[in-house]
């Protein structure tokens, strides 16, 4: 996206998103994936997926189904982007550096 | 997407979730709007409880306000290829919807506190009203002709009327010897009209007490209570009163008004008046004589 990413709050909740998809950064997931594995509620994990989209950390992309067959809307889908993987990488390595030193 | 959910329950379109979703959705901004339905409704049908959807949608809704304020901030790619191509989203997409839901939730709260602030205030103010008993007045007992007295248990009986009390403005107690109509049986018809004064005694030999200078208010002494259950009656008690006016025994009720508040009312009148009573006098002498005291509660319509 190009989009800079010196406006991202980094709160708990936003660390803890981070760090879902820092398990596996070339996987794509849904909020509801997101929600299932860190359990942050939905009114504070959407804005929160936007902020990183926004500021170019994530990418989306909608799910590759037809809704009508499968009878559901589709999902968004995030994944990290290269500039995101490094920022989140840089993030927790200083605050590992910060509680070791 | 190693991990996709493989349910695929379908949201209620008529359920509460549902409409949350959809009402939050329309509020984000434009260009934003049907992404987040969209992607909304796609992970509401991932919750299987009712419970879970609910939350999730309320959650959505919140989510809408965090998102319209950060929106200028954060701009998103739109989802819509028609926003998207209008490459630049400008503070005019911007939905104003959390400030109308905060100012309409803020006039709500002010306008509930002013409703409630009013209830009370009249409430109260009836309460006070209807609770507060009405001003009474008191006037002078008349003495009653001397031939017209009937010559009961020492002396005349002399009544003491307490008429015509209003409520709402304040009541006037009108207090003379007027003889009431529902005067004891045994009193032999006593009550005319007072005498014009050269009718009044010219020569007496006995002169009936009653209420003299200083005697109390007799306002103070008409119950709260019967005042505003509306009750009237005459009640009638004998005092036996010294030459000084003092009482030399404690009075009793001879004939009861049929209600036992105004009984008591009147005895603690006559109890309160000792030293205020006007002797009987024989050949102008005070002396202690015992006679009915009728005191008339009357409410003025």
């Amino acid at each position: 996206m190009g989009k800079k990413d010196t406006g991202v709050r980094m709160s708990l909740q936003t660390l803890r998103v981070l760090e879902v998809f820092l398990e596996n950064p070339t996987e794509q997931l849904a909020g509801s994936d997101v929600h299932r594995r860190c359990g942050i509620a939905s009114g504070t994990l959407y804005p929160i997926l936007l902020r990183l989209e926004s500021a170019g950390w994530f990418v989306s992309r909608w799910e590759s189904i037809d809704p009508s067959s499968a009878g559901r809307p589709r999902r968004r889908l995030y994944r990290l982007t290269s500039t995101g993987l490094r920022r989140a990488s840089e993030v927790f390595a200083s605050f590992n550096r910060g509680v070791l030193a | 997407m190693s991990r996709r959910n493989e349910r695929s329950t379908q949201p209620d379109p008529n359920g509460v979730a549902h409409w949350l979703i959809l009402r939050a959705a329309r509020r984000a901004p434009e260009s934003l709007a049907s992404r987040l339905e969209e992607e909304w409704l796609a992970d509401l049908a991932s919750r299987s409880s009712a419970l879970s959807r609910l939350r999730f949608a309320v959650g959505c809704c919140w989510a809408t306000l965090v998102i319209v304020s950060d929106y200028p901030r954060n701009r998103v790619p739109a989802a819509s290829s028609a926003a998207a191509a209008r490459g630049l989203i400008t503070l005019a997409d911007r939905k104003f919807g959390y400030f109308s839901l905060r100012s309409g939730t803020l006039f709500l709260v002010a306008g509930l506190h002013a409703a409630l602030f009013y209830g009370l205030i009249t409430t109260l103010s009836h309460t006070r009203s209807s609770a507060t008993p009405p001003d009474l007045q008191n006037q002078v007992v008349k003495p009653v002709p001397p031939e017209k007295l009937p010559p009961p248990l020492l002396s005349g009986m002399t009544m003491l009327t307490v008429p015509k009390l209003v409520v709402e403005p304040p009541p006037m107690i009108h207090v003379d010897n007027d003889a009431p109509t529902q005067v004891p049986d045994t009193l032999p018809e006593p009550y005319t009209p007072p005498l014009p004064p050269q009718a009044q005694p010219h020569v007496v030999e006995q002169v009936a007490g009653g209420p003299g200078a200083g005697f109390p208010d007799t306002a103070d002494f008409y119950p709260s209570q019967s005042i505003r259950a509306e009750e009237e009656g005459v009640s009638t008690v004998r005092v036996c009163v010294d030459p000084k006016g003092k009482l030399t025994s404690d009075p009793t009720t001879v004939r009861s008004s049929g209600s036992a508040r105004l009984d008591e009312g009147a005895l603690k009148l006559a109890r309160a008046g000792s030293g205020h009573y006007r002797a009987t006098t024989e050949d102008g002498q005070p002396v202690s004589s015992c006679y009915p005291l009728g005191i008339r509660f009357q409410l003025k319509k």
